[in-house]
This record gives C-alpha cells, structure tokens and sequence, in this order.
C-alpha cells in the first residue's frame, strides 16, 4: 500500500477511534437506559448518547481529554511490517489528531522539566506522540496486517492499578482482589459507567499489555462468566453514571488472561476506562 | 425540563432543587485550576470595574477551552473546589463541573446563596451549543485562562442546592 494511502486510512481510524462509540457499545448503552431505575443516571445516559451522536456525526471528538494514542498491529506470516510502513503509520497519526483536533497536551522540556511540566506545553495537537506499539502475530490470518488505534484518557489512568495477587489456586481470590480494586476506582472514577479492562499475565509489563488487547477485542454483546461476575459485583455499589446512583457503575468488564508463570503469583492490570472508553478503531493495511 | 438564563437572579438559585434537570443559557465564565484561585486573589485586590471581571450573578464552568473542545475536570480537585467559597461570596451564582464536593463546601455554597450543577463530559454536544468564546482574563494561561462563552441549552442536573447534594447517600 502506498505511503499516502495509508497515511489517509490511519489519519481516519484515529478520527473514527475519537469520535464514535462500537455498535455493541450504543446497544449497551440502549439497554443500560431502558433499565436503569435512577433517572438521574438514565438522564446522563442519555446524554451521553446523543453526545455520540454528535462527535459522530462532526467526527470531532467524544471528550476534550481526546486522549494518548495507544497503536496495536497485528501481522500475519505473508505480510511485511517495514520502517517505511511504521513511519507512514506514525505520520497518519498525526495527521489525525490535527484533523480531530487532538487537545495540544505534549510536554515541552527536558526529562526533570517534563516532570515539573514548568517549560510549557506544545501548541499542536500532532505533538502528542503515541506510547511504543504493541505487535502481535497472527498464525491463523496470514494475509492480515491490521493496525487498531485506541485513545487513552487521563482520568482512568489515574485509577488503573497493576500489581501482584497471591491466587492461592483459586480464581475467586483473584476474583476478590479485582472486585475490590474496581469498586474503589469506579467510586472514584467520575466519568461512569465504566468498562473494566483487565489482564492477568506473567509481569507487569505483560499484564498492562494484556489488558490493552483486552480494550482492543472486548465485546460488549459477548461476555464469559468471569466478566459477568465481575461486572454484578461491581454495580453492586451503586454508584451510577456520573457518581449520580444507579444500577449502572459498569457496562461490562473485557478480561484477557495470558500465560501464567508457575508460582503462586498473578500480576493484574485493572483500568476502569471512562464512559466513553475503549475509544479504538482498527483499519487493514 | 428547567430553562435559566444568564445573570442569574436569586430567585433562579431559590427554584432549584437538587437533582433537577436544567437547561442553561446565556454568557459563562470557564476556567480551571490553573485560573480560579488568580481570580480570587485578583478580585481581592481590584474591584470588578479595575480587572474587568463582573461575576454577580455568574457561572463559572470548571474546564479548559482547548482545539479539542470543552469539558468538565473534577470540581474537587484542591484548587478549584477551595475557590468556590470566595467565589461564591463574590458573585458566582451557579459552579458548574463534575465529582461530589465536600459538606464544607456544600455549606459555603448555602451560605453565599449558590448552587452547584454537574455538566456529564459531552464535549461534542458542548461544542454544538457554545455558540462564541473569549478569552476573559490570564490570557499567559493558554487554554486554561479565564474564557467567557456565549451557550444555549447545556444540559445540567442541580448536584448541591440549600444545604443538601445529590451525591448524600
């Protein structure tokens, strides 16, 4: 494919990823409105609905946070990933966020001014680069090379949560831990109802992975018993959209579980991603 | 539906209730951590006529105004939700942002004759009714300086109103 073409195509999955929510994500909501029992919740429910509506339909983006691009590609065996391909990638994604427009939100400086943010921000939107990519290797879609594209917001980062749980062989412990993480970081949250993005792996690097590639593929229409459990326990607390109240704190948790190391410990990475979150669309290149 | 325009009065503040739903129009101040407590200190030096600044009967959205559009940032954050109390005493007559405030708040909010509405983060919606924006004050700010907004029909819900907050359980 050529450079400009797929500049066009990644330039237009960053828009897509900013601006619309999944279908699986709209019927979610539809359901979550039709019986949510607190209206003030089923009011901002539906706001944020027609939200969508609008970002939709201007391709403008879903919240003012438009958030940090966060690249997943998948390669089959027959497909090439060159430096050409990846510079044309990173070139598409700054030509969506000045399109979007992005919120201008790169920190100018050196590695302690970065941190003190005392030298200023960067004026343009395209400044905002993306964390490293991830690659996964499709062995059953040879001839697929697909990049998928999601923005990550500030808030959920703030209360996402890796680390170390003690399984004691017994998924409801791990079950426990994660409840327990969650409802506090949902209360707190803001901007619910949330979906839980989860993984569970070997490290914390593989964990945070995981539970990016569980943003990337989770389904709001198919959900395993271990998501649904998840998801019951925490709208339990009922917090509700916008910490109004209401049934409705989460609309579904995506669970990714990778290998495991042989001992007694799971690293999980627990996001509540925002109302408006997993904001992701994927394009084949 | 309620609908309020800008200034508000005090029999505005008197109607509402807490949890009700509410239509606003009408010009906006909107600024954030980085400006309010500026705000503050400048409005206890000068007086409105000397910094340009006239808050009776005002709202003050909690949010920055970016390319990206507007939202609401946490009105609990420290810097923001310390400014209410002054500002409400000052004139502010309806703070407008997201997350549940302190009881002290609450009561300094009933005190100066106030209210506080929570905005759900709809920036694309907000967008499309913020009709013209400026920047007020701080310009040295950026997006986070003081900015005034020309806004028809942004949907609010009435968080803490006479004492009492939404978010009591």
């Amino acid at each position: 494919m050529e450079r400009n073409a797929i500049i066009e195509k990644v330039s237009r999955t960053l828009i897509e990823a900013s601006s619309t929510f999944s279908e699986s994500k709209i019927k979610a909501y539809h359901n979550a409105v039709d019986t949510e029992t607190n209206e003030s919740s089923k009011w901002v429910m539906n706001t944020l609905c027609d939200n969508e509506s609008a970002a939709r339909l201007n391709g403008s983006p879903l919240c003012d946070d438009s958030g940090i691009p966060h690249l997943i590609v998948d390669i089959g065996s027959k497909r090439l990933l060159s430096g050409e391909t990846l510079d044309a990638i990173y070139e598409g994604v700054r030509e969506g966020l000045r399109r979007l427009p992005g919120r201008p939100m790169a920190v100018l400086g050196d590695d302690m001014q970065r941190i003190e943010q005392c030298a200023g921000l960067d004026s343009k939107s395209e400044a905002v680069v993306p964390t490293p990519l991830l690659l996964r290797y499709l062995s059953d879609e040879p001839e697929t090379l697909r990049l998928t594209v999601l923005m990550q917001g500030g808030g959920p980062e703030i209360r996402a949560k890796t680390y170390r749980v003690f399984h004691n062989h017994s998924r409801k412990t791990v079950a426990d831990e994660i409840v327990m993480w969650a409802k506090e970081a949902v209360s707190l949250l803001g901007c619910t109802p949330c979906t839980l993005a989860i993984g569970i792996g070997r490290s914390h690097y593989e964990a945070s992975a995981l539970m990016l590639q569980a943003m990337a593929d989770g389904d709001y229409a198919k959900q395993n018993d271990f998501e649904r459990e998840i998801t019951q326990r925490v709208n339990e607390t009922g917090v509700g959209a916008l910490g109004l109240g209401g049934d409705y704190s989460v609309l579904a948790s995506f669970v990714r579980v990778g290998p495991q190391r042989a001992s007694g410990v799971r690293i999980v990475c627990m996001r509540p991603c925002c109302c408006f979150e997993p904001r992701r669309a994927s394009v084949e290149l | 539906m309620k609908s309020i325009k800008t200034p508000l009065t005090v029999d505005d503040i008197i109607s509402l209730k807490v949890g009700d739903m509410v239509s606003l129009s009408g010009r906006i101040f909107a600024g954030r951590d980085a400006v309010l407590p500026k705000v503050v200190k400048i409005l206890t030096q000068k007086t409105p006529e000397q910094c340009g600044i006239y808050l009776e009967g005002s709202v003050i959205f909690h949010t920055a105004v970016s390319p990206a559009g507007l939202g609401p940032t946490s009105s609990n954050k420290a810097e923001i939700e310390s400014t209410i109390p002054e500002l409400s005493r000052l004139g502010v007559r309806l703070h407008l942002g997201k997350g549940a405030l302190s009881p002290e708040t609450i009561a300094a909010l009933n005190r100066f004759g106030s209210v506080y509405a929570v905005v759900p983060p709809v920036t694309a919606l907000l967008v499309s009714k913020t009709l013209t924006g400026r920047v007020a004050a701080f310009p040295e700010e950026g997006m986070e300086a003081l900015h005034e907004l020309d806004v028809v029909d942004y949907p609010i819900i009435i968080a803490a109103a006479h004492g009492s907050s939404i978010y009591d359980k």
